[in-house]
């Protein structure tokens, strides 16, 4: 039997009167990636903002395995779970929301900066993946200097560059024509689960959720249908994405004299 | 043609205009209540408000003196003139604050207008009426504060005795022509940002490059600070209050002049040293932002750049009373040294009250506009204290910087004029110390009450 990296039990959250979530069961295995698809209102943003600890589900049990042991994610404060993401997970928005004034490569590494990494080592780190992700030489560009397309691969480059167990997007294809969304979704899953982790993503595109692993159907808050997919298709990747750079896939360390940011 | 297509039911015919203004329209169906954030209305209101209660204390303590017919009356018109004109920059920079924020707020939905096909007509008279009326509602509230001020304004004394509250009272026709004048500012300042930012159907976001700030400026500046020092240098004789008034004067506008000029090239360079030293997440954000619009970062803390300089001149100007009457024990004399100190005091308690209420109101409205960038970054788990370290470093940085800076040129333009007297006047020295430290205090007073503000964005991330 497959351990779960990351595993809901029961959840329910509501808004008012309106179950976003009602009684949710998921297991989500490491290397996968998951899309999640519904209508408007099925409760898929929700679930995904559960299941990353940026909201507390009403009811319910969120655990997430890793290295020390099994973290109950629903039990953590505002503090641990602030912290949860900021350290084993990653995150790409539908606008891709980066910080306007920073550079690109700035934006990149301020994840790491976070952690209490050194701003060079953060910066060199940073650099490496925008180049792996086809931006060599834009690292100094502001954010509004860039397409859409480049700036969804920096917000990827952002979510990656920590060494995330698990990256969450939520319809980061959403606002890109079909060109650039294939682009992106191929750096996405190149970089994830081409890597060995774990993707969770909700989109309301069938082409996107056909690139992953599982798609999970959702209706007024609940799990109507999973289905493996017969062949995600990451190949299809046209962003020159360099794999060949292990070192990519080690964050750097955190400044012992800095510290951890609480 | 089918002729199911040829019959459109009623509900889906085109309806012609009623024939009145769109923008009177327009404008009444996205002001009524629920249409959008209180914030939008309330944050400009209140910053309205407090403009207009502090315009009328000030004027009523100004005009207060035109009333008197006594031999010292002229001397005292002459001081009301002098703190006026104090008062006008960073009462200036307050009422712009209000009337940008007023303006910004709608920028989103004007571009929404026109896309769905509002004239740029259309749109500048709703944005126009739109601010006009929130200024005139704020306005209406200061009138109300000002009322409620005047019992404790009153007991501040003058000329040995209580003002008390008729000395304060302006009079209706004042009140009348201050919140007119309110909503005037309001309505030319939406009219001419509406100008700068040309609304186009695609938004008003289409800045890409960081703005540049010229170095020719400082070769300005350092131009001007030298002619007035010559000029003050060769003044130093002169020993007579009015002469000693109008050289005050002169070397104020200098000053004035020259810190506008400077100003937004100053900040530009700390922010470019601080973006190459940045080590923290917050060093960098607040840099970075700090570069973004140096000009606007300059605005925000002009109002205490000005403060500075003044409390140096000031406090000089009281330091050379303070020396002239201590070798007469006339009871005159004594009076005329304390009222003139009061009249520092209250001018630099003012200009402090205004550009803090200028920070208070420029941060909660960047913390709005910003709202989507704070909820993402939340979600990314940036704690909250770095958000905040960064907001209030983005301010306290150039506030410093600027503030020390400008105290420097007050010095270097009143040192031939005052000479050793400073230094041995301890109350000029302390005027000046208590300036910077209550200055100070109060923006970061100010920039921690819009704590909540970002409380608030954080705590209902789903409207944003």
């Amino acid at each position: 039997m497959t351990t779960s990296l990351l595993s809901a039990r029961s959840l329910t959250k509501q808004y008012g009167s309106t179950f976003a979530l009602a009684g949710v069961d998921l297991d989500i295995v490491a290397g996968e990636s998951i899309a999640i698809m519904g209508a408007s209102g099925s409760g898929k943003t929700t679930l995904l903002h559960t299941l990353a600890g940026i909201v507390r589900p009403d009811s319910g049990a969120i655990s997430l395995s890793t290295p020390t042991g099994v973290v109950r994610v629903d039990e953590l404060d505002e503090r641990g779970r602030s912290k949860l993401r900021r350290e084993a997970f990653g995150f790409v928005f539908q606008q891709g929301l980066l910080i306007p004034e920073l550079t690109a490569v700035e934006n990149v590494a301020v994840a790491l900066m976070l952690n209490g990494v050194a701003r060079p080592a953060a910066e060199a780190s940073a650099a490496a993946w925008l180049a792996a992700l086809g931006l060599a030489g834009l690292e100094g560009r502001r954010i509004g200097e860039l397409s859409g397309g480049q700036a969804q691969r920096v917000a990827i480059a952002r979510a990656q560059v920590t060494g995330a167990a698990i990256v969450f997007a939520d319809e980061p294809t959403g606002a890109l024509d079909s060109r650039t969304s294939a682009d992106v979704m191929g750096a996405l899953l190149h970089t994830t689960t081409g890597q060995g982790r774990t993707l969770v993503l909700v989109t309301h595109d069938e082409t996107v959720a056909a690139q992953c692993s599982r798609v999970v159907r959702l209706a007024d808050g609940r799990v109507i249908g999973q289905q493996a997919s017969p062949s995600p298709s990451p190949a299809a990747a046209p962003v020159p994405f360099q794999a060949a750079a292990p070192a990519l896939f080690q964050a750097p360390a955190p400044q012992t004299s800095a510290g951890t940011q609480a | 043609m089918s002729a199911a297509a040829g019959v459109a039911p009623a509900s889906l015919s085109i309806p012609s205009g009623s024939g009145r203004s769109p923008a009177l329209r327009l404008t009444w169906m996205l002001s009524r209540p629920g249409a959008q954030s209180p914030a939008t209305i309330v944050l400009p209101a209140v910053a309205f408000a407090v403009t207009t209660a502090l315009v009328l204390t000030v004027l009523g303590g100004a005009l207060m003196f035109w009333r008197w017919t006594d031999e010292t009356a002229a001397l005292y018109q002459m001081l009301s003139v002098l703190a006026l004109a104090l008062l006008l920059v960073p009462l200036g920079s307050l009422g712009g604050a209000a009337a940008r924020l007023s303006a910004r707020r709608r920028d989103d939905r004007l571009a929404t207008l026109r896309l769905l096909g509002a004239t740029p007509r259309t749109v500048t008279a709703m944005t126009v009426l739109e601010s006009a009326a929130v200024a005139l509602l704020g306005a209406l509230a200061g009138v109300v504060l000002y009322l409620g001020l005047l019992p404790l304004v009153g007991l501040i004394s003058f000329g040995g005795s209580p003002i008390g509250v008729e000395g304060v009272w302006v009079g209706v026709p004042v009140i009348l022509g201050v919140v007119v004048g309110v909503a005037l500012l309001a309505a030319a300042s939406a009219a001419i940002g509406l100008r700068a930012v040309n609304v186009t159907p695609l938004g008003v976001r289409t800045k890409q490059q960081a703005p540049t700030v010229h170095w020719m400026r400082i070769l300005i500046g350092v131009g001007v600070v030298l002619v007035a020092y010559g000029a003050l240098s060769v003044l130093t004789g002169l020993q007579s209050v009015a002469l000693i008034l109008v050289v005050l004067g002169l070397a104020f506008a200098a000053g004035v002049g020259v810190l506008g000029l400077i100003g937004p090239w100053v900040v530009a360079l700390i922010g470019r040293g601080s973006v190459k030293r940045a080590k923290t997440t917050e060093r960098l954000l607040a840099a970075r932002s700090i570069l973004e619009s140096p000009k606007a970062a300059w605005r925000q803390v002009s109002g205490v750049a000005m403060t500075s300089f003044v409390a140096v001149v000031a406090g000089t100007g009281v330091a050379l009373m303070d020396v002239a009457a201590s070798g007469d024990i006339d009871q005159e004399s004594l009076v005329l040294v304390a009222d003139i100190r009061t009249g520092v005091i209250i001018t630099l308690v003012a200009s402090f009250l205004m550009v803090a209420c200028s920070v208070g109101v420029n941060q909660a409205s960047a913390i709005l506009d910003r709202r989507d960038l704070y909820v993402s970054l939340d979600r990314l788990g940036v704690p909250r204290e770095t958000m905040e370290r960064a907001r209030t470093r983005a301010v306290m940085l150039p506030l410093r910087v600027v503030a020390l800076g400008s105290a420097a040129l007050g010095v270097l333009l009143v040192l031939p004029l005052a000479g050793l007297s400073m230094i041995f006047a301890p109350l000029s020295v302390l005027v000046i110390v208590g300036c910077f430290a209550g200055g100070i205090a109060l923006v970061w007073a100010a920039l921690r009450a819009t704590r909540p503000v970002m409380g608030a964005v954080l705590r209902a991330p789903e409207r944003a």
